[in-house]
């Protein structure tokens, strides 16, 4: 079963999702990567990377495609990577042009924290982006990260110097941003 | 003269041998460096370490090509005093380093002095914008020594892990190419 949110449903990642991908990664501004990765990616490379897939019960890291529930278009994807088991993973998330100001990436954002804190028991997730992305920032705050570490002008992108930022969400700021939901994991402190 | 030619108040640097398994395991399994040892992925940070395990230390940071993990000796006794890491496997131009040295041998600058080499090595040698470095929060001694040796406090990431019972934050710490030339300049620093 996919992971539903309001707008959209995030699922598995499929052999037809490699063009868009590749597309992505070749945009200097949706290639989500902190130095700058030629424009060189062709769909039959992600295609070999995704045929590589092998079968794993390890949950350490996943990507899910992003779908827009009324028009069933991929919009991208999120992810997280280097799932400290119990404790914590780091997230990202990346969204086609197109989709930008529809609410899709916020709503895919918030599908994906839900799984993280109420599935695998996080107690903080965080996101590395930089200075020069003020609507990743801006994105992320809307979910209730907070900047917890600036790293002076450690990206260069774009022609220019950025500092890293680092934003944290803690897992009880999380369930306190969502009433409706009940924290059932003993807190440690 | 490269950097690695350190050779100052009785520290010198070399590369780590096959023969320094047996002082590694002695000041790897230190309790007083449990947590706060650098060890590559893969291997416990919190847990007694086996001669094995630092066979396969030694061979990882000898594999290593976009870092180096040098071997900090007393240049009378021959002693090993600890080890000194540049890491530019992410980007060339913000490196990161770090130090770890033998309890006993503590509080005598040996430490100050290798990081002074890893700082020169990156400032000198290679195109490093900035050098960070992380530790965590309970790790009172390094955060002092952070800042002791010209680098700024960049925050806090908070549930860096637990010990003692308690969450702790993961601190990281930066310094700029210019800080280091001035501090080069104000402290005379090698």
């Amino acid at each position: 079963m996919s992971l539903e949110g309001k707008l959209v449903v995030l699922r598995e990642e499929r052999r037809e999702d490699q063009r868009l991908f590749a597309d992505l990664r070749n945009d200097l501004v949706t290639q989500a990567w902190a130095k700058t990765l030629p424009p060189d990616y062709t769909e039959e490379m992600h295609v070999k990377r995704f045929e590589g897939l092998e079968f794993t019960y390890e949950r350490t890291s996943s990507r899910l495609v992003i779908v827009e529930k009324t028009s069933g278009q991929a919009a991208g994807f999120v992810s997280y990577t280097g799932e400290q088991h119990r404790m914590s993973a780091s997230i990202g998330i990346v969204v086609a042009k197109d989709f930008w100001g529809t609410g899709a990436a916020l709503d895919a954002q918030e599908t994906l924290l839900r799984f993280l804190f109420e599935e695998l028991g996080l107690r903080e997730v965080h996101l590395w982006t930089h200075s020069g992305l003020p609507k990743a920032i801006d994105l992320a705050g809307r979910s209730g990260f907070a900047v917890c570490i600036r790293l002076r002008e450690s990206v260069y992108k774009f022609g220019g110097l950025f500092d890293a930022v680092i934003m944290s969400l803690l897992r009880e700021d999380y369930f306190a941003r969502h009433p409706d939901m009940t924290d059932r994991l003993p807190r440690i402190d | 003269m490269l950097p690695f030619s350190l050779k100052r108040d009785g520290i010198a640097l070399r590369a780590f041998e096959p023969t320094d398994v047996h002082a590694l395991f002695a000041y790897l399994n230190d309790p007083d460096l449990e947590g706060r040892r650098y060890l590559p992925d893969g291997f416990p940070d919190l847990a007694p370490l086996s001669a094995r395990h630092v066979e396969g230390i030694l061979e990882r940071w000898q594999k290593e090509s976009e870092s180096w993990t040098l071997a900090a000796v007393d240049t009378s006794s021959g002693a090993l005093l600890g080890h000194v890491r540049a890491d530019w496997e992410w980007d060339l131009h913000c490196p990161s380093a770090c130090v770890v040295i033998a309890p006993p041998q503590q509080r005598r600058g040996i430490g100050s002095a290798v990081l002074a080499v890893a700082l020169a090595f990156l400032f000198e040698e290679t195109p490093a914008h900035v050098v960070s470095g992380w530790m965590s929060s309970w790790n009172e001694p390094a955060i002092a020594f952070a800042q002791r040796n010209g680098f700024s406090e960049a925050g806090r990431r908070p549930r860096g892990g637990v010990h003692a019972g308690a969450f702790y934050s993961e601190v990281a710490f930066d310094l700029l190419r210019a800080e280091w030339l001035m501090r080069k300049e104000t402290h005379h620093v090698a």
